[in-house]
This record gives C-alpha cells, structure tokens and sequence, in this order.
C-alpha cells in the first residue's frame, strides 16, 4: 500500500514559484498496476521523483508500508531507493560503459547482494525480459532502444522491489515495442505482487492499467 | 565487479583523454621528481662539503707558506694555548722538512721537469744541488738550446712531514688528496719512533716495502706503510711523527703548520678570531669556512630553484588531475545521478571516481619515474654547471697560498662534481605523490559529486 497525503512540491526561479505538484492526495493498494497522465509540465515526472524518494516535497508525506519516506534521513533513503523502488526512464538511463549484464547487477552491488548471487539473478531476469545471452553481454550502445529498455526493466527489478517507478518507459520507442514493453511491465506487475506507477502519454496504454490518474497543473483531476 | 574496478575501467573509457593527461601528468611528476633528486644531491653535497672542510682553522707561521716565504717557526707552547680556546676540538700539528742528500740516502721520484728548472735557477734556494759532469749530464730540453750554461742539476727534494695527524694531507707542505693505506699499518699520532709512511711514487723509486730502512738525518727509520694520496706530489714525501722529525732535526718544539678542528662550521669565524688573538703577529691563521660557504652560495640556489620547481611540479599535477575530474564529473552527471537513483551512496560514487582518479596517476607515475630517473642527473648536472661557472672564476681568482689552494681547490672541483643518485625512496616518493593528487583532485571532485541530485535522472536530454 503507497499512501500520498496532501503532496507538494515548489520551486522558487527568482521571484516567481513553480507548484510543480500542488497538493496531492491518492494511494495504490500492492500489486495494482496504475498510470498518472497529464499535459506537459502538468508535474508527472516531478511526483514520480517525490514517489522514488530522489527528491524532498515542500511538504506532505507519502506512506510506503506504514513508514513516512519524506522523514527518512538521507542515508535510510540510499537504502530504500536501492531495495524498494526500482526505476525505468525514458531514455534508459543505462551506464554506457557496462555490459547489459552488469548494469542489472549494479543495484545488487549496491544493496550488498551476495557477489556469487547476483551474475545468476541478472542472467535470469535479463533472459525473462527476452535478452539471448549474446545481448547480454553488449553494451547499451550495441542494443536497439527496446533492447536497452527491457535492460532497464531487469534493472528495476534485480532487488525485488515493492514498487516500480516508470517515467514514459515507451516514449522513446514505436507503438508495437512500447506495447511489448507496457505488457512485460503489466505481467511482471500481476505474477510479482509488484506495485507499478508508470506515466504515460498513450492512452491505449492508460486505458488498460487498474487505475489511471489524471493530473493538471500539479494537481488530480477527479474521473 | 565493484567500485573500484568500474573505476580503473572508467579511466579508459576515452582511450586519447586517458593518454594525453597520462603524459602531462607524467611530464609534471618525472620532472618534479628530477627536482627532488636534484635537490637531495645538492644537500648531501652541501653537507659533505661543510663536514669536510667548513670546521677547521689553518694556522701557519706568520709570512711562511710551505716552503715559500720565510717567518719563523711556531712553537707547542704557542700551540697549547690554541688548543685551550673553547670550541677548539682538537689541534693537529706538522713539522715539514726537506731531506738533502747529505742526510738521506732517498732519492726522489719526481724529475724536475721545466718548472723545477726554472724554479731552481730563479731562486737559488737550497735545494738539493747535483754537479752534473758530462756523463751525468741533463737530458731535458733547457740544454738543448746549446748555451753554455752551468750545468746545475735540479732534483726536486723529497719532503718530510712530521705529523700529529699521519693520515690529513690537507696541511703544510702536503699535496692534498685522500690517504689511501697501501700496505702496512700508520704510526699513531703521539709516537716518537723512528718510524715512516713512504708515498707510493717515493717508495717504488727506492725499492721500500713495509719493513725496509732508509737514512734520513744520519739515523735509520723503518718503513711501516706505504700510501697513495692520488697526486703524484703528496706520493713523493715521507711522513713521520712529529717529534720524531723534532728531534732527528733539531727542532724540539717546533712547528711549521697546525690545524685546529672546531666543533662547528657556525664557530669557525669565531674561533679564527680567537686564534689570531692568541697568536699575535706570529701566526697567519685562515680558515676555508669562508670560502667553502662561498663556493655551497651557488649550490644553496640551486637548492632553493630544485625545491621550488618541485613543489611547481606536484602543484601543477595535482591541478591537472583537479581539472580532468571536474570535468569527467560534469559530463557523466546524468550517470552519476542514475547509479545514486539505483542505490549508490556519495561515499560509494565517490570511491569508485577516486579508483579512476588513482588508475590515471598511477600510470602517470610510471611513467614520470622513466622520465625522473632518466632526467634526473643531466637536470642536476646542467643546473650545478650553470650556477657554479660563475663562481669557481670568481672565488678561484686571487692569489691563494698552497694550503689553501689545496683544500679550497679540492671544495671547488667537488661542489662541480655531484652524481644525483636514484634510490627506490625516489620511486616510493613519485607513487605517493601520484596517489597523493589522485585523492586530492578526486577529493575535491567529490563534494561536486555530493551535490548531483539523483533526481537529476529524470529530466529527458
Ligand atoms: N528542477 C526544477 N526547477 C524548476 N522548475 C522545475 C524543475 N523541475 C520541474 N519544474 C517545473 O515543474 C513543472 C512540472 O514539471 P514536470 O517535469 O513534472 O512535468 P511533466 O508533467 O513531467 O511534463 P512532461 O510530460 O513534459 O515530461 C514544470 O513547469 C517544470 O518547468
Ligand atoms: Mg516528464
């Protein structure tokens, strides 16, 4: 359960103040797969940072599991980034100079994941993605946009995360991969237990999550 | 897979960046590096040459120099009070003869060569005068102009020291050079027996080993070591203990030359003002400190030109390496900000970047230690040559007395003559200075590393 009370989230540029997220309340039961839309700058990428704990809100809170993520200390918070969330972006985000397999091994290291454990965990979850063991031994350069994107989901999940995080995972990509992409998230999201927030611009794709929500300059708008 | 080798493998990830801040930064350590080596064999040799000639006051009979000049002998009384003067450490003395072949059956090694026959017809001392009759005749080139000119024969004289201090060939009428024992044993300081220490040169002439005798002064002496000071002069005389020679030459209590050893190069001026006060007008006393510390002025420059280039040299580095991370940190931001999204702590980041920052040193380091060693004596050599010139002229120009010129000479051409030495310190010293930069160029590259938000990641390039 991901509870989100009265969010908010200002940035001041000289005079002016931005309310990027302006006061948001929802939540999501475990295991719901729910999709936040909204025009540009409408605020879904800046709740997204708020939900994954990379970012301080102005004020508010958001309950994960009973605890308050926005009272952590700052190193509880490396932890929970590291064990809890796991993130997909739009433009992958994979570090350039590792193989597929590594960059899926790399939150293990850092969630301190036994050594031997996690060359056979990255190999697993890159093979459930639909990655040959060829591919994964490339680096991102040498993988197609879907390939790297199926990398990063792999990544998201190498801890077994409570919720996965994904900021328009198919926008980079054409509508027939995306679909794949968005269906890989949604079985992951039903035979892992694993709470998913995904933005998105495709309504093909809003259409078929358990929840969508809408937002509009940083707040909800009731559907 | 962890931080550290993600960093030594993120040094080359830009193979030409990698290579080209390699070599600049091994220019800068192999130089600093010359400078250090530079430096120490400019200090050791200011050391060696304040240790070895900076702390002794030459005290001679007033207007006599070796044999030159006249002035009447010094005496042990005179002396003892030298002796007693605070900061005198000891007091060695000398009493220098010439054997004539009336009182000597030796024969010295030395021909007389041009000089000797100028010497000996200008200045009509009483040297050691042969008759030469036609069969004995010179064979040297002044003859050969055909004058007839009174055919005096001039044999250098062979030299007797009697000394307090056998193995110091740096006083009286001694050539200078290192004593060096060939064979035999030396005679100790205070001994007064008719025993000798034959230079090499003067030894073969007269077919002397250890245990053979000659006449000298009417009285057989024993030879009980044969030495090689290195130059040809100190190898044709005969050192004896003073007050044997004292004796055998009727001169008890006579001295012609004395060294008094001062605890410290800072007492030598103050000491020789000492001397000359408890001398009066008897004595000429002079001291090679003065001089000596005119001759290690260049070598001090030196010193200060090696140690600034040095500290140049790291500064230079470290800012280099400063630079590079600062820059490697600005372009892998969206990096950094995705390993902190996925778990990573700034100790973790910071680790891995200073992993990358020690890869590029390290090699770096290699390869200043190539250029350093290589660099290193042709630097120290050219910097001595260059800043001595100058000075050798000027210092060497005056008129000095033999003494003097013996030792002061031998300061001149060793201050010149430095061999800067590699030791595996030189090698230590270049790694820990690599590393030492790579953790203070990665060190302050951190606290930019500190401040990249991992919130950073979701902002679409
Ligand atoms: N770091 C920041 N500093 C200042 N303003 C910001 C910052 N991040 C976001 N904003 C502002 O907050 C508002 C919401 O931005 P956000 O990126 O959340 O929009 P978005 O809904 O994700 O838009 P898009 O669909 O284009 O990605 C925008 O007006 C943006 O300019
Ligand atoms: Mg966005």
């Amino acid at each position: 359960m991901i509870e989100v009370i009265d969010l908010k989230r200002n940035f001041k540029s000289g005079d002016t103040t931005v309310h990027a997220v302006n006061g948001i309340s929802f939540s999501v039961p475990d295991g719901q797969f729910a999709s936040i839309v909204g025009q540009s700058g409408s605020g879904k990428s800046t709740l997204l940072t708020l939900l994954g704990a990379l970012d301080k809100p102005t004020s508010g809170s958001i309950v994960v599991d009973g605890q308050d993520v926005t009272k952590m200390h700052d190193h509880k918070l490396i932890g929970y980034r590291g064990r809890k969330i796991g993130f997909v972006f739009q433009n992958y985000n994979l570090v350039p100079n590792l193989t597929a397999l590594e960059n899926v091994m790399l939150p293990m290291e850092f969630a301190h994941m036994p050594r031997a454990r996690r060359k056979a965990r990255a190999a697993e979850l890159l093979e459930q993605v639909g990655l040959s063991a060829d591919q994964q031994d490339r680096k991102p350069g040498k993988l197609s946009g879907g390939q790297q994107q199926r990398v990063a989901i792999a990544r998201a999940l190498a801890n077994k995360p409570k919720l996965i995080l994904a900021d328009e995972p198919t926008g980079n990509l054409d509508s027939k991969t995306g679909k794949m992409i968005f269906d890989l998230l949604h079985d992951l999201a039903k035979t892992e237990n694993t709470t998913i927030i995904t933005v998105t611009h495709d309504l093909s794709i809003s259409g078929k999550t358990d929840v969508t929500f809408t937002l509009h300059d940083g707040a909800l708008v009731k559907t | 897979m962890n931080g550290i080798t993600r960093g030594i493998r993120n040094a080359f990830r830009n193979v030409t960046r990698t290579t080209a801040l390699v070599l600049i930064l091994g220019l800068s350590l192999g130089l600093a590096l010359a400078m250090l080596v530079a430096n120490q064999a400019v200090s050791d040799k200011i050391a060696s040459v304040k240790s070895s000639v900076g702390n002794t006051v030459s005290i001679s009979p007033a207007g006599a120099r070796g044999f030159d000049g006249g002035g009447t002998a010094l005496t042990e009384t005179q002396l003892a009070k030298v002796d007693a003067l605070a900061h005198v450490k000891s007091v060695s003395e000398s009493l220098s003869d010439r054997l004539t072949t009336d009182d000597t059956n030796l024969q010295s090694a030395v021909e007389a060569g041009d000089l000797g026959q100028r010497f000996s017809q200008r200045s009509g001392q009483g040297f050691s005068i042969e008759g030469g009759g036609p069969m004995g005749g010179p064979s040297n080139s002044s003859s050969d102009t055909g004058a007839p000119t009174v055919a005096r024969t001039f044999t250098p004289p062979v030299t007797v020291n009697g000394t307090t201090d056998p193995t110091n060939l740096s006083s009286g009428t001694q050539g200078g050079g290192t004593f060096t024992l060939k064979d035999g044993k030396v005679f100790a300081g205070d001994s007064t027996e008719n025993v000798a220490l034959i230079g090499s040169t003067l030894a073969e002439k007269n077919n002397l080993s250890v245990g053979s005798t000659f006449t000298a002064y009417g009285t057989t002496v024993t030879v009980v070591g044969i030495f090689d000071a290195g130059n040809t002069f100190s190898n044709n005389q005969v050192i004896m203990p003073l007050a044997t020679v004292q004796k055998l030459s009727d001169q008890v209590g006579s001295i012609t030359s004395a060294t008094a050893t001062v605890d410290s190069v800072e007492n030598v001026s103050s000491t020789t003002t000492a001397v000359k006060s408890a001398l009066g007008s008897a004595a000429d006393v002079t001291n090679d400190a003065e001089k000596a510390e005119e001759a290690i002025k260049p070598l001090q420059n030196i010193q200060s030109i090696a140690l600034y280039s040095l500290i140049g040299a790291v500064a230079a580095g470290a800012i280099i390496i400063f630079m590079t991370m600062i820059m490697i940190v600005r372009e892998r931001r969206r990096e950094i900000g995705v390993i902190k999204a996925i778990g990573a702590s700034n100790v973790k980041v910071a680790g891995q970047f200073m992993a990358e920052a020690v890869t590029l040193t390290t090699l770096a380091a290699v390869i200043g230690i190539v250029i350093g060693v290589a660099a290193a004596n042709p630097i120290t050599k050219m910097l001595v040559d260059n800043s001595t010139s100058s000075a050798t002229s000027q210092t060497m120009g005056g008129p000095g007395g033999r003494a003097v010129r013996g030792a002061f000479g031998g300061v001149q051409s060793s201050v010149t003559n430095i061999t800067a030495s590699v030791g595996w310190d030189i090698i230590l010293y270049g790694f820990g200075a690599a590393i030492l930069i790579a953790i203070i160029g990665s060190g302050i590259a951190s606290l930019f590393i500190a401040k990249i938000s991992p919130a950073e990641v979701m902002r679409v390039e």
